[in-house]
């Protein structure tokens, strides 16, 4: 049988539930071999590395315990999902009006611009002691270092993506009358938008793993942070494993969400072949 | 040639005392620059610990706070520790391999206040960033137990006092850049605060049991102990010997003190300020188990641990084999 171009060999992709079930097999696997290695083969003391069994004594206790001590991870989890996206809205709103006005603007683009991307190589933790000592020990620290985080890759994606929006469509812009903010929000922007999606994924990865950064040495009230503090000063090691895993499933559902959403617009923007 | 069985028996002989030492040719030891650890400061600097131990050597690792050093005792780095009884009693509920087998001193922590602060007794502590040295330490403990007996939480329990972890070195720092407003600290940083000005708001006496509490104890990893018993007990008679010349010569003790942390910071204290501290600390290396029970019950109303353990199996006071 031959092949020809009108009749493409079809590449299957496999279903989402079959995804799914890898996914979980996957899962199921490694926390067997976490088992075999902790409870059965007793590899290493509890106190270094805990059973999963230990580890989910402490997620279990820290989201739904009823004790007078209980429910500090569900605290943890709501105090930093609230400062994260306080932080986050904050960061992309301050982005998107620097990165629109680098975009406009070329000079702003080759100085701001070059310092935000060398700013952005630095670890977001290097800026917590500034910003410890420039806010004090508090919330607002905290939020520093995540707008700063957050805020950079949206300026950049945004800028980026105008100064990327094909010739073409600008001078059809042009011909068609649309001139200054007109023609930035009536033709550059829109046909940026999937290049911004971009960036604000990332801005949402930076910003979730400042947050956890920050927290761990502003440690003031319950959060995620606090939660990996307390666990490493009381030797609890299941629970810093715990709070590992909450700020990983969590850091991960929210980029699964945004993947969504970008993946939906570039299909819009025909920029992906639907499956 | 085979070798004769009474030549391979005696070479055998030999060869296992050393294996049995398990070659502990070197005893790691863990402290703070803190006046609670003052026998550790004075055993180092007077060289009492090398003495006792002979030909095996010591290395002494100074930390900044029971976190780093618990971290280092489970890590296998450390045998032996002076450490306060909140990590110590900590690291046991986790099954580290430790015995406390004896204590070292009492008291010697303040609560001490910013002087433009505003609080002048525990109760104007609401509302107020309090800094303890690391979360679930001693200290922390007690400020827990203070806020409780006073009718106020911690920011994490929903209440409105911010406890804060700060190095006990870096809270001077902290004070000056008013980023706290008061801080439960061991000695000799809460006399040199009081020196500054600041306000002495809880003394070692009302922190908690009259005074009457473990500040800081000695704890042996236990798979050490049970390979080189004789070096622990030389170290425990080196300790025992720097208690007796902090209580017995306090005078020539503070100076010997001054010069340690004067090694070990950089810095050395106001010889009034040294006496102030030592005079709100008591040396001792008996263990008050009753006490130390007290405070694994207080670890779990602080909320670090979720229930009271038997410390039994853990205390070895004198050392025991």
């Amino acid at each position: 049988m031959t092949t020809t171009l009108d009749t493409p060999t079809p590449v299957r992709r496999p279903s989402r539930w079959r995804v799914l079930g890898w996914q979980l097999l996957g899962l199921a696997l490694l926390l067997a071999l976490w088992w075999l290695v902790t409870d059965v083969l007793r590899l290493y003391p509890p106190y270094v590395f805990p059973s999963p069994r230990a580890v989910g004594t402490e997620i279990s206790y820290g989201l739904w315990g009823t004790g007078p001590q209980d429910g500090k991870l569900l605290a943890g989890i709501g105090n930093s999902l609230r400062r994260v996206l306080v932080g986050y809205a904050i960061a992309v709103l301050l982005g998107g009006v620097v990165g629109l006005l680098m975009g406009a603007w070329r000079p702003l683009r080759d100085t701001l611009g070059a310092y935000l991307t060398g700013i952005q190589s630095v670890p977001s933790i290097a800026f917590v002691p500034f910003a410890i000592l420039f806010f004090g020990l508090n919330e607002r620290a905290v939020l520093f270092v995540v707008i700063l985080e957050g805020f950079i890759p949206v300026a950049l994606a945004v800028s980026g993506a105008l100064m990327n929006v094909p010739p073409a469509l600008r001078i059809a812009g042009r011909t068609l009358g649309a001139r200054g903010l007109d023609l930035t929000t009536g033709v550059l922007l829109p046909s940026a938008v999937p290049s911004i999606l971009t960036g604000l994924r990332t801005a949402w990865s930076f910003a979730w793993r400042a947050l956890v950064g920050a927290e761990l040495l502003v440690s003031a009230s319950a959060s995620l942070g606090a939660q990996l503090e307390i666990g490493r000063n009381t030797a609890n090691i299941a629970l810093v494993i715990a709070t590992i895993l909450t700020i990983g499933v969590i850091g991960g559902v929210f980029d699964a969400l945004l993947r969504v959403l970008e993946t939906r617009v570039r299909r819009d923007y025909g920029l992906e072949v639907p499956q | 040639m085979t070798p004769r069985p009474t030549l391979l028996a005696l070479s055998l002989a030999l060869l296992i005392p050393s294996a049995a030492a398990q070659g502990a040719t070197t005893l790691r030891l863990g402290y703070f620059p803190n006046l609670t650890h003052a026998p550790a400061l004075v055993g180092l600097e007077r060289g009492t610990f090398q003495k006792a131990l002979g030909n095996v050597k010591l290395e002494p690792k100074e930390f900044v706070s029971g976190t780093t050093l618990t971290e280092a005792f489970a890590a296998g780095q450390i045998d032996i520790a002076y450490v306060g009884p909140g990590p110590a009693i900590n690291a046991a509920v986790r099954g580290m391999p430790l015995q406390i087998v004896a204590g070292a001193s009492e008291a010697g922590a303040v609560l001490i206040a910013r002087k433009d602060s505003g609080i002048r007794t525990y109760k104007d502590l609401a509302g107020k960033r309090v800094a303890v040295p690391s979360l679930g330490n001693t200290q922390d403990i007690s400020l827990r137990h203070i806020l409780k007996e006073q009718g106020l939480k911690a920011q994490t329990d929903g209440g409105t006092v911010n406890i804060t972890p700060i190095p006990p070195a870096d809270v001077l720092a902290a004070f000056a850049g008013r980023r706290v407003d008061a801080t439960l600290v061991p000695e000799p940083w809460g006399a040199a605060l009081e020196a500054q000005g600041n306000i002495l708001v809880g003394t070692e006496k009302t922190v908690w049991r009259g005074g009457a509490y473990p500040s800081t104890v000695v704890i042996v990893n236990t798979k050490f102990a049970q390979a080189n018993p004789a070096v622990v007990t030389a170290f425990l008679k080196a300790h025992g010997e720097a208690v007796a010349f902090l209580t017995g010569k306090p005078a020539a003790a503070a100076a010997a003190v001054n010069r340690e942390l004067e090694k070990l910071t950089g810095q050395k204290l106001d010889p009034r300020v040294l006496q102030r501290a030592m005079n709100r600390t008591r040396f001792t290396t008996a263990l008050d188990a009753g006490a130390l029970n007290e405070y694994a019950a207080l670890n779990v109303e602080a909320g670090y641990a979720r229930g009271t353990v038997n410390l039994a199996p853990f205390l070895n006071p004198g050392f025991k084999r």
